[in-house]
């Protein structure tokens, strides 16, 4: 039972122990990691860990160690002090105070921006922004101000209200890439809080010097992060409706986005991607002004990566521009973004099934020959199979898409329709509590009942839709409390099925031998004809 | 966060194939795997039982066994660094830690799946909160799920310090910082261990004797309050009363093989009913750092107490079990009379007594004082893991003998002591340096080859540490801590250091000088080896040691 440890203390084996135990540091870091991310599940698993009882700093210095770690001057002034050292005549107090103020606005727990406010310190450090003869505390001032205006609209306005917006564009261009950053941010911010403001930045020229900063050969030899700040206030600066931003301002910039969306950082990528979505979120004139740049055809290829963070907002972008002109919607086909949708069509992501349904009803909503691109594409089964199983808002964007096909398609299109199974999962929506949704559904069996009318198969889709039930639920539909529906839904009955089931009961349905029937779109054994 | 040790039963009992036992060496120690082999015993679990005396042997024995062992049981040992760092195992190991050092490392704590601490759960662990220690990479995390999710960039962000990286990581390393500058003990391993087995209802009277050596291991050793020490004997009282109470009434047919644990109100006088009353007196801290013994006046002091009681030095030189029936009776109520008027107002103490059948009974403190001593032996005989398995048989009620030999091992360990401490008292080699006061044994002197091991280290610490506050008169110096060196291989030219908190009555027994080691070394590139599960406890080259106390005089002052 008993094994011995053969004594382990070699010599060498001890020397090698001496300080650091002789392990690799890359080889440590690599363990932390993974032990951090184990206890990070560890912590999901329970959730007693959560209890939080700190902020226990001891009161005083109890050990001897402790001296040494104080080494942060500026850690814990008060508002009050703060004021004082602002207001002082002394260049380093007056630094030494906005450093504090900063600190204050940049802890996590509940900055204390308001007392920062109505301590009347906004202009002062807004004066400070200007003091290019000590960039310490432009930096400072730049930082605290930055965290004001992230906070309410009221503070933002605060910050506005200090003069900050043209002293920020005047920072954009200091020699200190940190103080022209923390001016890209701060304008961000501002811009961030809603049109007016956005505006108002843009007003004060803010673009150009803003584009300067990226006006390098190279994307690649920007820090990443000031890349993505930069990029991150443009996206604010096309954020927003009603009004939209100007149209000059976005001429402006599109040729700074398109560049930026062939650059290779995942962060920048996607405000990129999310500028473009807000660009072509509008009117098709906005949209045109965005197409015309040729940047669609990069959208697509972003839209087929497998980040989603990028996907979600290129999707979007796609999404707005097929709600444009059927030429706008051609470029996106011609693009190549329909291979893209099998998989968006069925994305583990509900949300990208929903856009991308989303965008399908756009594209049915089409041309025949866009509608046919979609047959082709074989996106017909993605669809129904959202109806089937989808969750209820990608359900209720892919009845949208049957609707649009139904109505706009050819009769070879919709008995492709039939045939690939559309009609059992869209009656199932019948019993949808959304009444919209019902009457849209009730208007593509409207539609389809149109198609198979002329070709004479009435008879078959009345039994198809008998048959998976979907006839009991139009007819509950009569006693809907919406007038809509309890019209489309007593028109359907009375127009194809009150006159059959009178025959039903004497006459055996006729065989269908002799009539042209959906089958001409193929063999498929599986369908239902007409 | 705290395992649940009363969990564990089934997972170690019912689940265990095969568990390696790693028990440090230490008597607590030693008794938790008592009772932990004893459970394994009747439940029939395979087990190996390894030894390790440092983080060295500790780290060893794993590489050496892990691939036979998906589960590890670590006695006294692992709780206080980050066990999966240093070990690096598969993430199919799994260790059960039952260790009385704290503080307990936080990743130890917050890893549930490989690390299951086995912690009483009225120990009051004061661990920082998860969110404060491991925020950062948290929400770093959840910022890179919110843009993983796809949604929309924020309209509006405000600046963190931790863009710098600087606020939070000072911010966590304060807390940090805070949680582990002192190291201390929680409750006793085998007490622990008594608590498993008395929850599954396998407690034994022999394991609550264990239960009680080892408490008594963390008193005599000093590694708890009088407060801690008081409450725990309580806890065990109540256990001892429900094993031992049947056997009140017929005493009389207690049987040879028979044992009988009792609560005591003895006299803290270190093994005087297995050596003489005067010997004890004069060997144990207590009485001689009170007498002051190591100077004339102190020996009159002790002949004065004598005679105060009345007990003729003939009779009090003479073993213990030879003195007089009749000077026996009411000889604690008398000594701790007398001893009362010379400022010993703590003679007695609270403990238990265990009688084998009618002969032989021990005091707990009699057996702590044996097992240490067979354990750090240096009496050469095979290997180093000999004394580990004597001191452990020692422990169990048929291995007289070994007890035996223990306690004459742990009469010589406490004489050098005395000896030692005399010397460096007389000598005045415990000198100030300003934040601590600092002493060396030299290479050459008697019985320095005993203080190469680290108890008897800590031991001779305390003891000297106890004197010297009551030798000097420089009150700032009483409150100092103490860091006491000692040669420990000289082929090598590496000295054993060890530190110890300030001797005061208050004292909360925590301990800074591990963190003041590691910084020290750090600073001076010393070349030290933190190889003790003690962190106060290091090994020095000999030659780094006057610019390693140099840094730690300025870190500390």
């Amino acid at each position: 039972k008993m094994s011995t440890n053969e004594n382990a203390n070699a010599a060498a084996a001890r020397l090698n122990r001496f300080k650091n135990k002789g392990k690799d540091t890359t080889e440590m870091r690599r363990r932390r990691i993974e032990v951090n991310v184990e206890l990070r599940k560890a912590k999901k698993d329970d959730q007693m860990l959560k209890r939080r009882n700190v902020s226990t700093l001891p009161d005083d210095a109890t050990s001897p160690l402790q001296e040494n770690r104080n080494n942060q001057v500026t850690a814990h002034w008060s508002v009050e002090e703060i004021v004082k050292g602002v207001n002082s005549n002394n260049m380093e107090l007056q630094l030494q105070a906005t450093q504090a103020a900063r600190k204050l606005l940049s802890r996590e727990k509940q900055p204390p921006i308001d007392n920062i406010i109505q301590a009347g310190l906004i202009p002062k450090f807004v004066s400070f922004l200007g003091r290019a003869d000590c960039s310490p505390i432009q930096f400072e001032s730049a930082w605290a101000l930055t965290n004001i205006a992230s906070g309410t609209s009221e503070q933002t306005k605060a910050v506005v209200d200090g003069g900050a917006i043209p002293a920020f564009i005047s920072l954009l261009a200091s020699p200190h890439t940190h103080i022209s950053e923390q001016a890209v941010w701060a304008l961000g911010n501002i811009a961030g809080d809603g049109s007016m403001y956005r505006d108002l930045v843009i007003k004060f020229g803010a673009i150009e010097p803003l584009l300067t900063l990226l006006a390098v050969p190279d994307l690649s030899s920007l820090a990443s992060g000031y890349l993505r700040n930069v990029t991150w206030t443009l996206s604010n600066l096309c954020r927003n409706k009603n009004p939209a931003p100007p149209i000059e301002a976005i001429e402006q910039i599109l040729p700074t986005l398109v560049r930026l969306l062939h650059h290779d950082d995942r962060e920048v990528l996607a405000d990129t991607c999310w500028a473009i979505s807000y660009l072509t979120d509008g009117s098709n004139d906005r949209i045109e002004v965005v197409v015309k740049t040729g940047l669609v055809p990069q959208l697509v290829k972003l839209l087929g990566c497998s980040e989603l963070p990028i996907v979600t907002p290129s999707l979007r972008a796609i999404g707005n521009i097929v709600t444009g002109t059927d030429e706008q919607t051609q470029i996106v086909i011609d693009s190549g973004a329909l291979s893209v949708f099998p998989s968006l069509l069925s994305h583990h992501k509900n949300n990208i099934q929903k856009e991308a349904a989303w965008t399908m009803s756009n594209i049915t909503a089409g041309r025949q020959d866009q509608i046919q691109r979609v047959v082709d594409h074989g996106l017909v089964p993605y669809l129904i199979g959202i109806l089937r199983k989808g969750d209820f808002k990608s359900q209720k964007e892919a009845v949208w898409a049957v609707t649009n096909y139904t109505s706009g398609g050819t009769i070879d299109q919709v008995v492709y329709l039939v045939q690939a199974g559309v009609v059992e999962p869209l009656l199932n929506l019948l019993s949808a509590k959304d009444s919209k949704t019902v009457l849209v559904i009730l208007d593509a069996i409207s539609n389809i009942f149109l198609a198979a009318e002329k070709i004479n198969e009435t008879e078959k889709l009345c039994l198809m839709i008998e048959e998976c039930g979907g006839l009991d639920k139009i007819e509950a539909l009569q006693s809907h409390e919406n007038e809509q529906v309890y019209k489309a839904s007593s028109t359907l009955i009375e127009k194809y099925f009150s006159a059959e089931e009178e025959e039903d009961q004497n006459v055996v349905p006729e065989s269908t031998a002799a009539s042209y029937t959906f089958q001409i779109q193929g063999n498929t054994p599986n369908t239902f004809n007409f | 966060i705290r395992f649940d040790a009363y969990a564990i039963n089934t997972i170690l009992l019912l689940f265990l194939q095969r568990v390696l036992l790693l028990v440090a060496s230490d008597v607590d120690a030693l008794c938790a795997c008592k009772i932990l082999q004893a459970l394994f015993q009747c439940d029939h679990v395979q087990y190996t039982l390894v030894p390790v005396s440092g983080w060295q042997e500790l780290e060893t024995a794993f590489l050496e066994h892990k691939d036979q062992f998906k589960y590890f049981v670590l006695i006294n040992c692992g709780a206080n660094v980050d066990l999966l760092e240093i070990l690096q195992p598969e993430e199919d190991a799994f260790f059960f830690v039952c260790d009385s050092h704290r503080p307990i490392n936080v990743v130890n704590v917050y890893n549930e799946t490989q690390i299951k601490l086995l912690v009483k759960p009225d120990d009051d662990l004061d661990v920082p909160a998860y969110d404060d220690i491991f925020r950062d990479e948290d929400e770093e995390e959840e910022e890179s799920e919110a843009e993983s999710d796809g949604s929309e960039p924020s309209d509006k962000r405000r600046r963190f310090e931790e863009v710098f990286e600087c606020f939070y990581s000072s911010f966590r390393r304060e807390i940090l910082f805070d949680y582990e500058q002192y190291e201390y003990h929680g409750t006793s391993s085998a007490m622990v261990m008594f608590d498993l087995a008395w929850i599954m209802s396998k407690d034994l009277n022999d394991m609550l004797w264990w239960a009680i050596v080892g408490l008594t291991d963390q008193w005599v050793q000093d590694k708890i309050t009088q407060m801690k020490y008081v409450t725990d004997i309580g806890i065990l009282q109540r256990h001892v009363s429900r094993h031992n109470h049947r056997n009140e009434d017929e005493e009389n047919s207690l049987s040879i093989d028979c044992m009988r644990i009792a609560f005591e109100y003895d006299l803290r006088l270190a093994l005087y009913q297995h050596w003489s009353l005067y010997e004890s007196l004069c060997n144990t801290s207590y009485t001689s750092a009170n007498l002051k013994l190591w100077s004339v006046q102190g020996q009159k002091r002790l002949h004065e107490f004598l005679a105060d009681m009345g007990l003729p030095l003939k009779q009090v030189k003479q073993k213990f079990n030879s003195m007089d029936i009749s000077l026996k009776e009411n000889l604690r109520e008398m000594i701790e009379e007398s001893a009362s008027k010379f400022g010993m107002k703590d003679l007695r103490v609270q403990t238990f007594s265990i009688h084998f059948g009618f002969k032989n009974k021990f005091l707990a403190s009699d057996i702590v004082y044996a097992t240490a001593s067979l354990m750090e032996s240096i009496e050469k005989e095979g290997p180093e893991t000999t004394n580990f398995i004597k001191a452990l048989d020692s422990l169990s009620r048929g291995n007289l003998d070994k007890l035996h030999q223990g306690l004459d091992l742990a009469k010589k360990q406490l004489r050098a002591i005395q000896q030692t401490v005399a010397s460096c008292i007389c000598t005045n080699l415990v000198i100030s340096q300003g934040p601590f006061l600092y002493c060396s044994l030299m290479e050459g002197t008697p019985d320095v080859k005993l203080f190469s091991k680290p108890v008897s280290l800590c031991l001779l610490s305390k003891y000297l540490l106890k004197s010297f506050v009551c030798s000097t008169k420089n009150k700032r110096c009483k409150l100092l801590p103490l860091i006491m060196a000692a040669p420990m291989d000289v082929e090598q030219g590496t000295v054993i250091m060890v530190g110890i908190p300030p001797e005061t009555e208050s004292s909360d027994k925590k301990n800074f000088f591990g963190r003041a080691f590691e910084k020290a070394a750090e600073s001076t590139n010393s070349r030290t080896l933190h190889n003790h599960f003690d962190m106060s406890i290091i090994e020095l080259k000999t030659e780094d040691r006057s610019k390693f106390l140099d840094a730690l005089i300025s870190l500390l002052s």
